[in-house]
């Protein structure tokens, strides 16, 4: 497409000069003529026609059915809900805030929405999606190269939608089920006395009440899932990275992070903070 | 000088009268685009909204589309002729006279169908390449 695009710039830029610097002076009718009925007519149609057979011919792919595996999504403000059902499964596996897909295979993507319209973009994937609340849509995807790609809410949503980002993990097939039978799983106990004092806070801060470790009594489903928040490659929605450092700065800065966003800011001592931090970057 | 223009008045009545078939035909091709563009795309949305045979209603199109295509094809011969590019090999209709607005006329509706048509071809791909509702 690209290559296409450098030969037509050339060629339309080099008649211009050869016209212009060039061959100058006047034409005979004839000639220019042709130049003007080939270049101006019978040239575009035939690129414009082919451009749209082709195009055309790749229009349904993004409604075909997938091979199994449904990745189902809801736009919450300002973050994404992850439903991973594989074939045959009756329950789902619920993660946030990543999309996780295998290489070579069409994955369903449907879509939802919680009170306001989102739109699902993973550019290098495919087009995007409006996500309705009360409704579903569906695409889907067959990414062809394993890589780490953006994804981006691409509806305006409130104040926080340039931060609704996320990131779209493509994996070779037997890695992503080695990775969905990991999410699956309930979350880790914390492996360090910092992780231990972390897990303590989690609960007495009441940190469950929006958000749910698998695992643990806590439940909430206000926010996003953290049982295996520390294996993202993002915090808060392609905001930060997962560190102990920026999992320390969400926590006690969301709402300069995330204008008006539903988590409210902590105001915890800064080694509170760092034991809060690394028992949520220990949830792998 | 009201008495010297009266006759010239009543010559470009006279030829607006004659040329009237002419504007007519320089509209009838985009307009046959038109009405084949309302009726794809108007019909093709409520018919996969409303979960209507689209099968049916896609070879109903084809068949529009082949009608369209006929009566564009037919408004292209017929301004061609007009056009006396053929007879004189000249592209451009220089003069003022009425002869002259005559073919110009021509020559307009004879590129305008010649769009039409590709409107049309372009209009009516989907319907041969994306079958259904997809």
């Amino acid at each position: 497409m690209l290559g296409g695009a450098v030969v037509l710039w050339l060629l339309v830029n080099g008649a211009f000069y050869y016209l212009s610097r060039v061959r100058t002076g006047e034409f005979d009718q004839r000639y220019a003529r042709h130049i003007l009925i080939g270049g101006g007519i019978v040239l575009p149609v035939v690129v414009l026609t082919a451009l749209l057979v082709w195009g055309l011919s790749i229009l349904p792919d993004p409604r075909r059915p997938g091979d199994g595996l449904v990745v189902r999504v809801t736009g919450e403000q300002w973050w994404w809900r992850v439903e991973y059902w594989p074939e045959g499964a009756d329950a789902p596996v619920l993660t946030a805030n990543e999309i996780r897909l295998p290489v070579g295979q069409r994955t369903e993507i449907h879509l939802t929405s919680d009170k306001v319209i989102h739109s699902f973009w993973i550019p290098a994937l495919g087009g995007k999606m409006d996500m309705f609340p009360g409704r579903e849509t569906m695409i889907s995807l067959l990414p062809e190269k394993s890589g780490t790609y953006r994804g981006q809410c691409a509806e305006f949503c409130g104040a926080s939608h340039a931060w609704m980002a996320f990131a779209a993990v493509v994996m070779e097939p037997a890695d992503f089920d080695r990775w969905l039978a990991s999410e699956a799983a309930d979350a880790v106990p914390p492996s360090t006395d910092a992780a231990a004092r972390g897990e303590r806070l989690f609960r007495s801060e009441g940190c469950g009440a929006c958000h749910a470790v698998r695992g643990t009594e806590n439940i909430g489903q206000v926010g996003p899932d953290l049982t295996h928040v520390g294996s993202r490659q993002t915090l808060g929605a392609g905001r930060l990275k997962v560190t102990i450092d920026d999992l320390s700065t969400w926590i006690s800065h969301t709402d300069v992070l995330k204008p008006e966003v539903k988590m409210p800011t902590y105001d915890l001592e800064l080694d509170q903070l760092s034991d809060l931090a690394a028992y949520l970057e220990g949830l792998k | 000088m009201t008495e010297e223009h009266q006759p010239r008045r009543d010559e470009d009545q006279k030829e607006f009268a004659e040329e009237q078939a002419s504007l007519f035909k320089i509209t009838l091709a985009p307009l046959i685009w038109a009405a084949h563009f309302a009726a794809c795309y108007g019909l093709v949305a409520v018919t996969c909204a409303k979960g209507w045979d689209i099968d049916a209603v896609r070879f109903g199109l084809l068949v529009a589309s082949g009608a369209a295509l006929c009566g564009i094809g037919w408004v292209g011969l017929t301004a061609w002729r007009q056009w006396n590019v053929a007879q004189t090999g000249d592209f451009v209709n220089r003069g003022g006279r009425a002869e002259d607005r005559h073919h110009f006329l021509g020559h307009a509706a004879f590129l305008l169908s010649i769009i039409s048509l590709i409107g049309v071809v372009f209009v009516s791909l989907p319907l041969v390449l994306i079958g259904g509702c997809q």
